[in-house]
């Protein structure tokens, strides 16, 4: 699904954010990515979404090495994962049903379809009677279950996010984490950048902990670890970036 | 079914407020320009036809008895020469009363004065083949009437279409500026767009939206305000048209050349809004492909 081999990611003549990244997450997994602020989270996140390019190294997604993908053969490839950005990137000028219809609108969906699925979503992460509200009418909060909304719309086979329970509440962001369990459960791969220490060990899920620009995996503390490789830990050297 | 909006709101932009008229102003000037290049080649073409293959020679005129015996000796002498003439194919002199009405325009109407020697005119088809040594002719005619002048019209034809084909050039030169204004106009006008909307195009670029995608939008608002600007400029052009054939009604038409429009003229001026709006949309198009890109 994604592999990273010796990646190392610098902005312009700065020092590396990133450092020798290796790492592979299977199908279906589920894991959170956490670390101190600055530690790379984001940058790692747009590495994965392909929204940046690494500055050395190689990646793999869905099977294909990116770095010899030509840029006009990635957008299939944007379309296959589903990114909730930390400051939800909604468009203020759309409702909540066109900003989340957005993913289907670009794969060329019908409109009819398009409609039933959204109204759909928005009314299951509790938006129901705001379909037809824009962003700046919106709470931070709802502005994030339509952000989520969007990135899950399309049913991505890679869903990443960044911070998605940071602006609600402890009910909601259980709700949330619950949607993409699910998702999870039909095959979506699941990383999810938090603080948020007690989701964490509620869903006992692997982390992916970044610190000094390097990266390393850790069991579900409070869950029986899955030795199963194709399971839901990350497969990294000795359990270690390299 | 609540409507579809566009992902970009390009519409809301304050380009769209002052590009078309922009547009507009420039169709207005290359419609100017190309109508009158259209005008003018349709008067070239007039003086080429009445002038190709005719000379006029001018002798001189017989004071008191402007059409007795002496002035009919001095064309004989010169119709005769000139019929011998290998290439000359008629020659007749015009008669009196049609040289007076020649010079009407500034001498006016009415009887001359008896002692004004009105040259005579004498009117020479040529063929157009013939290689005629004007200068040897024109020795000749002297020899038979002293006085004798060959008005060479290929010289003054030549002259004048030279004149009305740079003047012609120029209406061309005029109309590819303003494309290239329009071009500039365009870029300028997408970039900003691009700026404004940087947000939305790199989300959309990020949930996978083609170049191609992004780019049609800016395509479509291009062939909007590109035919709307054109199709403006195109009516206020047609307006001053009217104007200016209203204004050349009242014109003494041998004072001017007939400035007319033929179909092929119209219809080359009901293409240049097309012509805009398709210099606007490929120029939005290539430039915001261009900015794309710059995206990984």
């Amino acid at each position: 699904m994604v592999r990273f081999e010796n990646v190392g990611k610098r902005y312009g003549h700065g020092p590396e954010v990133l450092r020798d990244l290796t790492f592979r997450l299977t199908p279906g997994s589920f894991h959170f990515l956490t670390g101190p602020s600055g530690a790379g989270k984001t940058t790692l996140l747009k590495l994965m979404y392909l929204a940046q390019r690494p500055s050395r190294g190689e990646i793999e997604m869905f099977g294909q090495d990116i770095g010899k993908t030509r840029r006009r053969d990635l957008p299939p490839f944007r379309r296959r994962i589903g990114v909730v950005f930390q400051d939800f990137r909604l468009l203020d000028h759309l409702t909540a049903l066109e900003n989340v219809a957005l993913p289907l609108r670009i794969a060329g969906a019908r409109r009819e379809r398009i409609e039933a699925h959204v109204s759909e979503l928005l009314a299951w992460v509790g938006l129901a009677g705001q379909i037809n509200a824009r962003p700046p009418t919106l709470s931070d909060g709802e502005k994030q279950r339509v952000a989520i909304a969007r990135a899950v719309i399309g049913r991505p086979n890679l869903l990443l996010a960044d911070e998605p329970t940071g602006n609600i509440d402890l009910a909601q962001g259980l709700r949330i984490l619950h949607l993409f369990e699910e998702l999870n459960k039909i095959g979506t791969t699941v990383v999810i950048a938090t603080h948020d220490r007690s989701l964490i060990s509620t869903f006992g899920r692997p982390e992916l902990r970044l610190g000094n620009g390097e990266l390393t995996v850790h069991k579900a503390p409070s869950v029986i670890v899955d030795e199963d490789p194709g399971g839901d830990a990350a497969d990294a050297d000795d359990g270690r970036s390299a | 079914m609540t409507p579809r909006r566009a992902e970009l709101p390009l519409g809301g932009d304050a380009t769209r407020r002052f590009i078309p008229l922009i547009v507009g102003a420039m169709v207005y000037l290359a419609a100017l320009a190309l109508a009158g290049t259209f005008a003018l080649d349709g008067t070239v073409q007039q003086w080429s036809d009445s002038l190709r293959g005719a000379l006029t020679v001018q002798l001189p005129g017989v004071a008191q008895d402007p059409e007795g015996e002496e002035a009919k000796a001095r064309i004989d002498a010169a119709v005769g020469l000139l019929l011998e003439t290998t290439g000359v194919l008629s020659a007749s002199a015009l008669p009196y009363a049609q040289s007076q009405a020649l010079l009407e325009p500034w001498l006016g109407a009415g009887d001359l004065p008896a002692d004004l020697p009105i040259p005579i005119i004498v009117d020479v088809s040529v063929d157009t083949g013939a290689r005629i040594n004007y200068e040897d002719l024109g020795q000749r005619l002297e020899e038979v009437v002293p006085g004798a002048r060959i008005n060479d019209n290929g010289v003054f034809l030549s002259r004048l279409v030279t004149l009305a084909r740079a003047v012609q050039l120029v209406g061309l030169v005029v109309v590819f500026i303003v494309a290239v204004a329009a071009v500039s106009i365009v870029v300028f006008a997408t970039r900003a767009g691009m700026t404004s909307h940087r947000d939305t195009i790199e989300l959309l670029h990020l949930i996978g939206a083609r170049d191609n995608y992004i780019a049609r939008r800016f395509v479509t608002h291009a062939l909007s305000y590109g035919l709307a600007g054109g199709l403006l400029g195109l009516a206020l052009a047609v307006v001053t048209l009217a104007a200016l054939a209203l204004a050349a009604r009242g014109v003494d038409q041998t004072l001017l050349p007939r400035l007319s429009l033929d179909l092929t003229a119209w219809v080359a001026l009901l293409c240049v809004p097309i012509a805009s709006a398709l210099i606007a949309m490929i120029t939005a198009r290539v430039t915001v492909l261009r900015a794309l890109r710059r995206l990984p």
